[in-house]
């Protein structure tokens, strides 16, 4: 190349070199620059020529050729320096080369500066960097946990050979580092060595196998259980070449595990227990199965178990019930069976709740009858007292152990817990291990106070429910043995509920009437009875109280009625009590009667002796002097005499109707009766001329006061004979109805008015000008004399029927039978 | 006509004296007390065949009477007399006949004179 060429090659590099060229003289003058240093000043580069380096890049640029250049000028020598340059917030970076131009007399004159950016080698140099220094610390990382890991980790080549051990495995397994390297998994039990290889061979295909329960054998033999992690080791081509495993000790874990099992088992034996003692709300078979539950091997595993119970107002603690065995036979004979039978828990529990209730232990009897009064100090008193449980090791070191059981069970180390329900003590529950000696550990008494707990609710239950179940009987018993009928409706009408009184009363049986609408059932309606209590308490919502007469029952009924809510208050029914009356009505109007009887008695009596002595001497006296007159005066001394008589015969029947008449009875044909009343009012009806119908059904014989019944019958066909016209008709019937006679007389007379009806058999109740008013009621009270009925129908204007029944007594029915 | 003696005991005495005149008409000899102690001294005294006794009497009941005339003498005939018909109140009475007083003494002569045919 000669000079021109080289010039030239000079000139196109200093004007398309990327990197940025400056030429210094010593006073830092820019002699020249290329175009390329644009790149770090803002100045066009033409403008650079002359200037001072020092100011224009200090002004204008972030890089500093001069500095560079200085080294260069003070030695002579080729000077580089990096430089970070920071632009609009971006960082790069500069090396600047400065060469010097020496004159001939070898100075230094001038320095030409190169500025190279570097700013891509320096982030690569920088990520690498932060890279080493990463993975530096990754590996010291990863060398620290692996050689402080808990878990031994243990890496083997694709043989088994051991090539890396950490001090997790010198821990676990006992083997130190050298003792293990390059030996053949030495931690491995022989009989896993096949099962160990099968997990090799899928690790080998590039599986990873995680947390694998298995067996290892440490140095000194002892098998433990670990939690395993199999990773394939790979090199860079991503092949296998060894294996890492993690494993950890989880032996302990385990223990605690089966702890967690065996506690989780217990709960859930507690939970059983207790489930199955809440749905047993008898009392005695729930303290059975209490005391089976701790004394089965199954349950608690006490020996033996007594339940006391608190009796309050006593002041004492009573055995209740006591389970286990008498004697070391026993309990060898039981723990034998047990073991034969294996019966679970579940089976025994089953058995005490469904089966037939036995009390067949002996230790029991040894219980029954134990009283231990409260005041005294010993353990099991303390227990009620101090709501607090003991566990006494050794009876003979404690002086508070209780002498009196201990004489009756002997024992030398029991546990009591109280049976606290409500804050209240219900009692103690006392166990022992008499025959098999275990000694009562804390873990027992955690367990036997949490079982306790359940008890005592349960038996607070079964309690109540006693008390409940009582009162439910007695109220029961108080429903059924009521005699008035007590229904219960619900709001559609239909019969929910009766006590017997109903079913007696309708001669239904209890299905028959339940279900049912009340009224087809009690009144034998399509439709509810316009007097229904049940519906007017429905309407009301209110308790309802009313006399009704029921005709389908037959009777005078006070019903009360009742309206019945739930418990959110919403109307369900009505509970209906009827009482039958009638009887009640009867008697209370007879007493009504024979009140008035009783006053008018009185006055009869006085009227007896003060009217009847004066109306005799009258009367005599008149008769006395109609024998000795003549013409008007004997008239008017007759016309004496037959006033006295009427009044006689008026006084005669008042006296009579309040007299207590003895009733004389005699066996009578009721037709030969009907037929000498007629005898005797024969004129009476001939002279009205009426027509007498004679109706002579099957009457029997009945036993009554002939007299009596005449006066009576006789009363009845008076009145009839004045009520009918001239030619009405008067008809006589005899015939027999519900084991009574009846009489029935019907006149076609003017009939009774409807309101005098209630009041024809009070006494002195008369429409006659001419009566004493005595006449029905003197025949009312014949029939009741007869524990007979009287009833009448009577319409105005068509006439009136008499009936009066009369039952055929038993003497009656005994002389039949005799004649028979 | 007859030499019957009737003794006749009641306090009211226009009775007594209705019945003296009565039986005096058909023939007896009528003897009269009003109250029990004279009754039982005409009794005595008198030694009647027939007594007609009125219950109701101030000083003593004709039961009373009765039973002490009864005592003294069983056979003679009594008829209770009264106002007030007594008879199933003392149902046993040792008296031979009853009758409740009326103005028409036929029954009780009637009743008398069986009796005393006796």
């Amino acid at each position: 190349m000669d000079e021109a060429q080289r010039q030239k090659f000079t000139e196109i590099m200093f004007e398309y070199i990327h990197d940025g060229i400056v030429v210094l003289d010593r006073d830092y003058r820019i002699i020249t620059v290329n175009k390329s240093i644009e790149k770090w000043i803002s100045v066009p580069y033409t403008e650079l020529m002359q200037s001072d380096c020092r100011t224009i890049f200090h002004e204008n640029s972030c890089i500093c050729p001069h500095c560079a250049a200085e080294v260069t000028f003070s030695c002579g020598e080729v000077n580089t320096v990096s430089q970070k340059v920071s632009c609009d917030g971006k960082a790069s970076y500069v090396e600047l080369s400065t060469y010097p131009v020496h004159n001939d007399n070898g100075e230094v004159v001038e320095c030409v500066v190169v500025i190279h950016d570097i700013t891509e080698r320096m982030i690569c140099h920088d990520e690498i960097l932060r890279l080493y220094n990463e993975v530096t610390q990754t590996k010291e990382y990863l060398e620290s946990i692996i050689e402080q890991s808990a878990d031994a980790i243990v890496t083997s080549d694709l043989n088994g050979i051991i090539m890396s051990w950490n001090k997790g495995a010198e821990r676990i397994y006992g083997f130190a580092k050298e003792e293990a390297i390059g030996k053949f998994l030495p931690f491995v039990p022989e009989f896993l060595i096949d099962p160990e290889w099968e997990h090799n061979q899928r690790v080998r295909g590039g599986e990873v196998l995680r947390r694998i329960e298995t067996l290892r054998r440490k140095k000194d033999g002892t098998i433990i259980t670990v939690s395993l992690t199999l990773s394939p080791i790979k090199n860079a081509a991503g092949e296998v070449i060894g294996i890492s495993g993690i494993s950890r000790d989880i032996s302990e874990v385990k223990g605690v595990e089966k702890e967690l099992v065996r506690r989780n088992q217990e709960l859930s034996r507690l939970f059983f227990i207790s489930s199955a003692m809440r749905g047993t709300l008898d009392l005695h078979r729930l303290l059975k199965m209490v005391l089976t539950a701790v004394t089965m091997g199954d349950g608690l595993g006490f020996n033996r178990a007594i339940l006391f119970l608190a009796d309050e107002k006593r002041q004492v603690l009573k055995g209740a019930m006591g389970v286990g065995p008498s004697s070391y036979e026993e309990a060898y004979h039981i723990w034998d069976r047990l073991s034969v039978e294996r019966k679970t828990l579940h089976d025994i529990m089953h058995e005490i709740e469904v089966g037939p209730y036995t009390n067949d232990s002996t230790f029991d009897k040894f219980i029954l009858d134990m009283e231990l009064p409260l005041s005294d100090e010993t353990i099991l008193t303390r227990t009620v007292k101090e709501m607090k449980q003991f566990n006494i090791q050794d009876v003979n070191a404690e002086p508070l152990s209780d002498r009196i059981l201990m004489q009756k069970v002997g024992t030398q180390a029991y546990a009591t817990v109280p049976l606290i329900s409500r804050d209240k003590v219900l009692g103690v529950l006392w166990v022992d291990n008499y025959f098999n000696r275990k000694p009562i550990t804390e873990e027992d008494m955690r367990f036997l106070t949490a079982f306790s707990n359940h008890v005592a609710s349960a038996i607070e239950n079964a309690r109540l429910f006693e008390q409940v179940i009582l009162t439910e009987q007695e109220l029961e018993n108080i429903f059924e043995s009521i005699s008035d009928m007590v229904i219960f409706v619900s709001e559609d009408y239909v019969v929910r509920n009766i006590n017997k009184a109903v079913s007696k009363r309708l001669g239904k049986t209890h299905e028959e009437i339940i279900g049912r609408k009340c009224y087809e059932v009690l009144h034998g309606m399509n439709g509810p009875w316009s007097e229904c209590p049940h519906k007017k308490t429905m309407e009301r919502r209110a308790a309802y109280v009313e006399e009704v007469e029921d005709s389908y029952l037959g009777g005078t009924f006070i019903t009360s009625s009742s309206p019945i809510f739930d418990i959110n208050g919403t109307f369900i029914g009505t509970v209906n009590v009827f009482s039958d009356i009638t009887e009640l009505k009867t008697l209370r109007e007879r007493v009504i009667r024979s009140e008035r009887m009783a006053a008018l008695g009185e006055v009869a009596a006085r009227v007896a002796h003060e009217i009847r002595n004066p109306l005799v001497s009258l009367g005599g006296f008149a008769r006395r002097l109609e024998k000795k007159l003549d013409g008007n005066l004997k008239e008017y001394a007759d016309i004496i005499e037959k006033e006295v008589g009427r009044l006689e015969g008026i006084l005669s029947e008042i006296l009579s109707f309040v007299k207590e008449t003895r009733v004389l009875k005699e066996m009578i044909d009721p037709h030969r009766l009907i037929d000498d009343i007629l005898t005797l009012v024969k004129p009476d009806i001939d002279e009205k001329n009426i027509t007498l119908v004679r109706e002579s059904g099957e009457a029997g014989i009945l036993y009554v006061d002939p007299n009596r019944m005449r006066e009576a019958l006789l009363n009845i066909l008076k009145n009839a004979i004045q009520a009918v016209q001239n030619n009405g008709t008067i008809t006589v019937k005899t015939y027999v109805k519900d084991n009574a006679c009846v009489f029935e007389i019907a006149d076609t007379g003017s009939g009774i008015q409807e309101a005098d009806l209630p009041f024809i058999f009070d006494p002195f109740f008369t429409t006659k000008k001419l009566g004493t008013g005595l006449g029905l009621t003197i025949t009312h009270r014949i029939v009741e004399e007869h524990k007979g009925n009287i009833t009448v129908e009577s319409k105005t204007g068509t006439g009136t029927t008499f009936r009066i029944s009369v039952p055929y007594s038993e003497e009656n029915n005994k002389v039949e039978r005799k004649e028979g | 006509m007859s030499d019957m003696k009737i003794l006749v005991v009641d306090d009211d005495l226009h009775i007594q004296r209705l019945y003296k005149e009565e039986f005096q008409d058909d023939g007896y000899e009528v003897v009269v007390a009003s109250n029990g102690k004279e009754a039982l001294e005409m009794f005595e005294k008198e030694n009647p065949d027939i007594v007609t006794l009125d219950i109701l009497l101030p000083d003593m009941d004709g039961i009373h009477i009765l039973r002490q005339i009864k005592e003294k003498n069983p056979k003679i005939p009594v008829i209770m007399s009264t106002a007030y018909d007594y008879r199933d109140d003392f149902a046993v009475w040792a008296s031979e006949a009853y009758i409740v007083k009326s103005s028409d003494l036929e029954e009780l002569k009637a009743m008398i004179k069986k009796l005393l045919a006796k």
